[in-house]
C-alpha cells in the first residue's frame, strides 16, 4: 500500500511531527514526575502537602498550597513541582505545533480554505493557552 | 478493584470502624491511580471507548479527589491517548484532517465554553450533570448500531466546497474503499454540543464523535473511529487550557492517570483477539451506569 496515495502530503506533515513530539511528550511526562516525587529537585510544596488538600476545589487549594497553573511558574523551571506541570503544559501544546506544521503545505496547495481554518484553529488554542479566555468562579 | 478502592477510601474505613480514619499515605493513592487507570486502559481498548468516559465518574466517587482535578486529569487523560494513537491513523489514511478541521473549529470554542461553565458550577450540580450525562452515555453504548461502509447517493453541498472525501485501503475487505459524506451542517451542529460536555465533564468525547461521523454524516466505521481521534485531540487540547488557568490540573493525579492508562491501553490491544469483546463492552456499560448513578446520588448528597 502506497501511505501518498491515502494520505496527502499535508496529513503526512502533521502526522510526522505528531509522532515525535508525542513522544517527547511522554519521555517529560515521566522525567518531570519522577524529578517531583523522588524530590530530585526541590519544589514549593511537597506531594504529601499537596495530598493533604487535593480534596478541595481548585480555586480553595490555590489559597493554601502554592502550586504552578497557568503561566506563573515560566520563571521557576528549576523546580521539581514545576518541571513536572511544563511537562503537561508541553503535552497541551503539541496539537498547536502540528497544526502549525501544515500551514505552510496548505499554502504550498493553493488550499485557501483550510489555511483559513488552520489558521483560525490555532488562533482559538493560541487565545485560550494565553489565558486570555476566563471563567470559573 | 473496585472493592480494594472502597477499603482505601478514608470514608468508607469510617463507616466500618468506631476509631478515627487513618489517612492513607499520599503515595498509596498515586499507586492506586495509576493500577486503577491501567486496569481502566485495558478494558476500554476491549469495549471500543475511548479512557476519559470512563476515567472521571469512577476515579470522581472511588478517590479522594476533588472533581475539579480529575476532570482536569480526565481531559489529559483523553488528550494523550489521541496524540499516541494520532500518527499511524493519519499515515494510512484512516484518519481524514480535513473531516477532523471542518468539525473541530466551532466544536473548540463550545469546548472551551463547556470547560468554563464545568468550572462555574457549584460541585453538586457538576456530579448530577455528570450523573445523567454518563447515565445517557451508557444507553447510548447499549443501543447505538454502527454502520461499517454507510451508502451516501449524493455528498452535500458544504461537504463538497470543503473537499470532504477519501480514500483508504479497508484491511478486511482488502481493498481500497473510497467515502463521502452528508448532512455536514447536522454534524457540525452536533459537535458543538459534543464539544461543551467534553469540556464541561472533562470527558472524551468519542462516544459521541464515532456515531455522529458514521450515522449521521455517512463516513465508514474505521475513518469515523479515526477521525474521531483528531477532533477530540483538538477539543480537549482547548478545553484543558481553561483547567490549566483555572489551576484544575495537580501533576500528582494526572501523571500516574495518563501513565496507567498508555500502559494499560498497548496491553488492551494485545488483547484485544483473544478475549470476548462482547461481554467486556456489558461490564464496561454495568460500570459506567453505576458510575453515572454514584454521581447521581453524591450531586444529591446521598
Amino acid at each position: 500500500m502506497k501511505q501518498e496515495l491515502h494520505a496527502n502530503r499535508v496529513q503526512l506533515a502533521y502526522a510526522s511531527v505528531l509522532s515525535w513530539t508525542s513522544s517527547l511528550g511522554i519521555f517529560f511526562i515521566v522525567a518531570g514526575y519522577v524529578a517531583y516525587v523522588f524530590r530530585l529537585l526541590p519544589s514549593a510544596a511537597s506531594p504529601a502537602e499537596v495530598a493533604l488538600h487535593w480534596h478541595l476545589r481548585a480555586t480553595e487549594l490555590h489559597k493554601v498550597v502554592n502550586v504552578p497553573s497557568g503561566w506563573n511558574w515560566i520563571a521557576q523551571l528549576g523546580r521539581g513541582d514545576v518541571l513536572s506541570y511544563a511537562s503537561i503544559v508541553y503535552l497541551s501544546s503539541v496539537t498547536m505545533f502540528c497544526l502549525a506544521v501544515i500551514i505552510p503545505v496548505f499554502l504550498k496547495e493553493k488550499d485557501r480554505i483550510y489555511t483559513v481554518l488552520t489558521l483560525l484553529q490555532i488562533a482559538v488554542l493560541g487565545i485560550v493557552a494565553a489565558g486570555l479566555v476566563s471563567g470559573g468562579h | 478493584m473496585f472493592t480494594a478502592l472502597m477499603l482505601l477510601s478514608p470514608v468508607a474505613a469510617f463507616a466500618v470502624q468506631t476509631s478515627p480514619p487513618v489517612p492513607t499515605e499520599w503515595w498509596v493513592w498515586e499507586i492506586a491511580l495509576f493500577v486503577f487507570s491501567f486496569f481502566l486502559g485495558i478494558i476500554a481498548v476491549i469495549a471500543g471507548v475511548g479512557g476519559g468516559v470512563l476515567f472521571v465518574p469512577i476515579v470522581s466517587s472511588f478517590f479522594p479527589f476533588h472533581i475539579d482535578f480529575v476532570r482536569g486529569a480526565g481531559l489529559l487523560v483523553a488528550l494523550s491517548g489521541a496524540l499516541s494513537a494520532g500518527s499511524p491513523l493519519l499515515k494510512k489514511g484512516l484518519a481524514n484532517l480535513k473531516l477532523a478541521l471542518s468539525m473541530a473549529l466551532i466544536a473548540s470554542i463550545s469546548s472551551i465554553a463547556g470547560a468554563m461553565a464545568g468550572l462555574a458550577m457549584p460541585e453538586n450540580v457538576v456530579q448530577l450533570s455528570l450523573g445523567a450525562t454518563i447515565l445517557g452515555i451508557s444507553v447510548i453504548m447499549l443501543l447505538s448500531k454502527n454502520s461499517a461502509y454507510p451508502e451516501i447517493a449524493e455528498p452535500d453541498t458544504l461537504s463538497k466546497i470543503l473537499h470532504i472525501y477519501g480514500i483508504y485501503y479497508d484491511e478486511q475487505l482488502k481493498k481500497d474503499v473510497s467515502w463521502q459524506i452528508h448532512r455536514t451542517p447536522v454534524g457540525i451542529l452536533l459537535f458543538i454540543v459534543i464539544g461543551f460536555m467534553a469540556g464541561m465533564f472533562g470527558l472524551g468525547a468519542g462516544w459521541a464523535n464515532v456515531p455522529v461521523f458514521n450515522l449521521v454524516l455517512g463516513a465508514p466505521l474505521r475513518v469515523s473511529v479515526a477521525t474521531s481521534i483528531f477532533v477530540l485531540s483538538i477539543n480537549d487540547t482547548a478545553a484543558a487550557w481553561v483547567y490549566l488557568h483555572k489551576g484544575a490540573v495537580l501533576p500528582l493525579i494526572a501523571v500516574p492517570s495518563i501513565a496507567g492508562m498508555m500502559i494499560g491501553t498497548k496491553i488492551g490491544a494485545r488483547l484485544l483477539t483473544k478475549v470476548h469483546t462482547r461481554v467486556v463492552r456489558k461490564l464496561v456499560i454495568t460500570l459506567l451506569a453505576a458510575a453515572g448513578l454514584r454521581a447521581l446520588l453524591k450531586g444529591f448528597g446521598i
